[in-house]
């Protein structure tokens, strides 16, 4: 596990493991990724304000995260039968605020992830803002923002989070 | 492309099944476009969309690209998205703003009805060019009609009123409306959109079928038996089993289908009828109860109907409320736009609730959604095949009856609605011109 500091690398190095686990389809461990108040979030509108009172493509506090990990474990997710195959790449990773007094800082990076499914691969781009709290040795996750530059797109079903 | 007579077109739907043509035949897409969408009245979008003047949202009417647009006047008109001059469309985004359209093209501008404002460098026009000839205009759709906020369009100037053709289906808009303290809805919650390789047919099919919850979303149901909370506070919901009392309730609700017109509904599912006990839920009931007293509010909280599919392409969910409308871009390809509803006057804590619920339950990354859409991939896939030449619709054509309208009416997971649906899709597509 990351040594929780506030420095690029080990920042960096906590968001190559998350992409690891997502990759990996370690659903799981990708939920105890974020502290018990976290919340994973991915608006539908560019610049859009809030996840309140607006719809968004996820929105995921732990507890709908643990519906949803229960239906992609599920022998029965038609969706995921096959399962969609991921490749999450992190880069320009820079930490952007700092708050000593609260132990947290706000990261933000580039995303591209493929996903692949019956001869169908799909490419998305995001620029990713994650707040992370320094718990213990580590970090977690306080709030996760993916802003897909296709946002407002249609998309086919998705089901691994980005 | 070769005509399809009216004999051809009723040899394809038969009392208890449809040919797989419906769903893969580029020539039969075409035909829906022009005599089916091009004749029915369609739903265009709801007003609270563009609530100040000058507002639009970007719409179409089967393959026709239109504006529902609010005038200076106050009112809402639906225009075609094309420059009266030289063809180009006039509006690129989905939803905005304008003082004028200007086309970008030679900077011709036109008032948010449609109307011709001005020419750029008017000089170039003799003094006999009208400005006034209304082929100037950005031309409007032949009949537009507004019922309780919900816009319909019809590009058939003939046909049958909004109110004839919606019949008793027009009470799902009534029941949905009603449940708003201020009697208005709010679809201005955000969009979610979604796209499948498949037949458009196959989305409206499938909101009002009954028959594939525990199948289809079988993943979403728990070892006990339930569904995933599906209302704001509830931990777990219906209880969904393809066998044992769960089956048994599940048979009780109504199937109705309309004679005419092709709309369609699933009375509420016997789960949700608790309604919820808690502190936001009181101040709602309360908000209704001082527009329409105690027995009237009863009254309105009732749920009756689940899922209502007004044909051609909108459908009315009363679980969790929305909106959806139904995009036919080719014969396998659709495009769907979900909007969750919120009710004016209604306590904010319970409309967030409505909002955030839709991600989970109608998103593009959804719970419930997302296995309707495999399922849809899945039908166009075998449907494409020749392994058969039909696709069955029989279940409940023994005990389909008619109600005191003459609508159908049935109970439980049968096949009612859609045979409703391929009813006034024969009807509409077999229509002389």
């Amino acid at each position: 596990m990351t040594e929780a500091r506030f420095d690029r690398s080990a920042v960096e190095a906590f968001l190559i493991h998350e992409a690891a686990l997502l990759d990996d389809r370690e659903f799981e461990q990708w939920r105890d990724l974020f502290d018990e108040d976290g919340y994973y979030w991915v608006p539908l509108r560019p610049d859009q304000k809030s996840p309140e009172g607006e719809s968004s493509l996820f929105y995921d506090d732990r507890k709908v995260m643990q519906t949803r990990i229960e239906r992609l474990r599920h022998p029965r997710i038609h969706s995921q039968t096959p399962p969609h195959r991921t490749c999450h790449l992190i880069g320009n990773v820079a930490i952007t605020e700092m708050d000593a007094a609260k132990s947290e800082c706000t990261v933000r990076s580039s995303l591209m992830m493929a996903d692949y499914r019956l001869r169908v691969q799909r490419n998305f781009a995001a620029k990713v803002t994650h707040r992370l709290r320094v718990v213990g040795d580590t970090f977690k996750i306080v709030w996760k923002r993916v802003d897909l530059i296709n946002c407002d797109d249609a998309f086919e079903l998705i089901a691994v989070p980005f | 492309m070769n005509a399809i007579n009216p004999a051809e077109l009723r040899a394809l739907i038969r009392p208890d099944r449809v040919h797989r043509s419906l769903y893969t035949d580029p020539a039969i897409f075409t035909l829906e476009m022009k005599n089916l969408f091009g004749r029915a009245w369609v739903y265009v979008g709801h007003d609270s969309l563009v609530p100040k003047p000058g507002d639009y949202l970007a719409s179409r009417i089967g393959s026709e690209p239109v504006l529902l647009s609010r005038h200076t006047d106050g009112k809402v008109y639906v225009i075609y998205n094309r420059c009266s001059h030289r063809g180009a469309a006039v509006c690129n985004e989905e939803r905005g703003n304008v003082k004028l359209f200007r086309c970008p093209y030679h900077g011709w501008t036109f008032a948010a009805n449609g109307d011709l404002d001005a020419v750029s460098m008017r000089r170039g026009y003799g003094p006999d060019f009208d400005l006034n000839d209304p082929a100037l205009n950005m031309g409007r759709v032949p009949r537009m009609e507004v019922y309780r906020g919900f816009v319909f369009a019809s590009l058939s100037a003939e046909g049958p009123s909004l109110a004839e053709f919606l019949g008793h289906a027009r009470e799902s808009l009534d029941e949905i409306v009603d449940r708003a303290p201020d009697g208005e809805l709010d679809l201005s919650g955000g969009v979610h959109k979604y796209v499948f390789r498949g037949n458009w047919k196959l989305q409206l099919e499938n909101v009002v079928d009954m028959y594939h919850v525990p199948f289809s979303h079988e993943s979403t149901i728990s070892r006990s038996g339930r569904q995933f909370g599906r209302r704001p506070g509830e931990e777990s919901a219906s209880a969904i089993s393809d066998k044992g009392a769960a089956a048994d309730r599940w048979e009780q609700r109504v199937a109705w289908g309309a004679a005419q017109y092709g709309h369609s509904y699933a009375g509420h599912q016997p789960v949700a009828e608790g309604l919820p006990d808690d502190p936001v839920f009181k101040e709602y009931v309360a908000a209704l109860e001082a527009r329409h007293g105690k027995a009237r509010t009863e009254e309105i909280l009732v749920p009756r109907r689940h899922n209502t599919a007004f044909f051609p392409n909108m459908t009315l969910q009363a679980l969790n409320y929305h909106v959806r409308v139904i995009i036919p871009l080719a014969v396998d390809r659709t495009e769907i736009h979900v909007y969750p509803v919120q009710f004016k006057g209604a306590p904010a804590a319970m409309n967030a609730g409505f909002v955030r619920h839709m991600n989970v339950t109608h998103s593009a990354a959804s719970f419930i959604q997302t296995d309707d859409l495999e399922c849809f991939r899945r039908c166009q896939e075998g449907i494409a095949t020749q392994g058969s030449d039909w696709v069955w619709f029989a279940r409940g054509t023994d005990t389909d009856r008619e109600d005191e309208h003459g609508d159908f009416i049935n109970k439980g997971t049968v096949e009612t609605q859609q045979r409703a649906q391929h009813a006034a899709w024969l009807h509409f597509m077999s229509q002389p011109a």
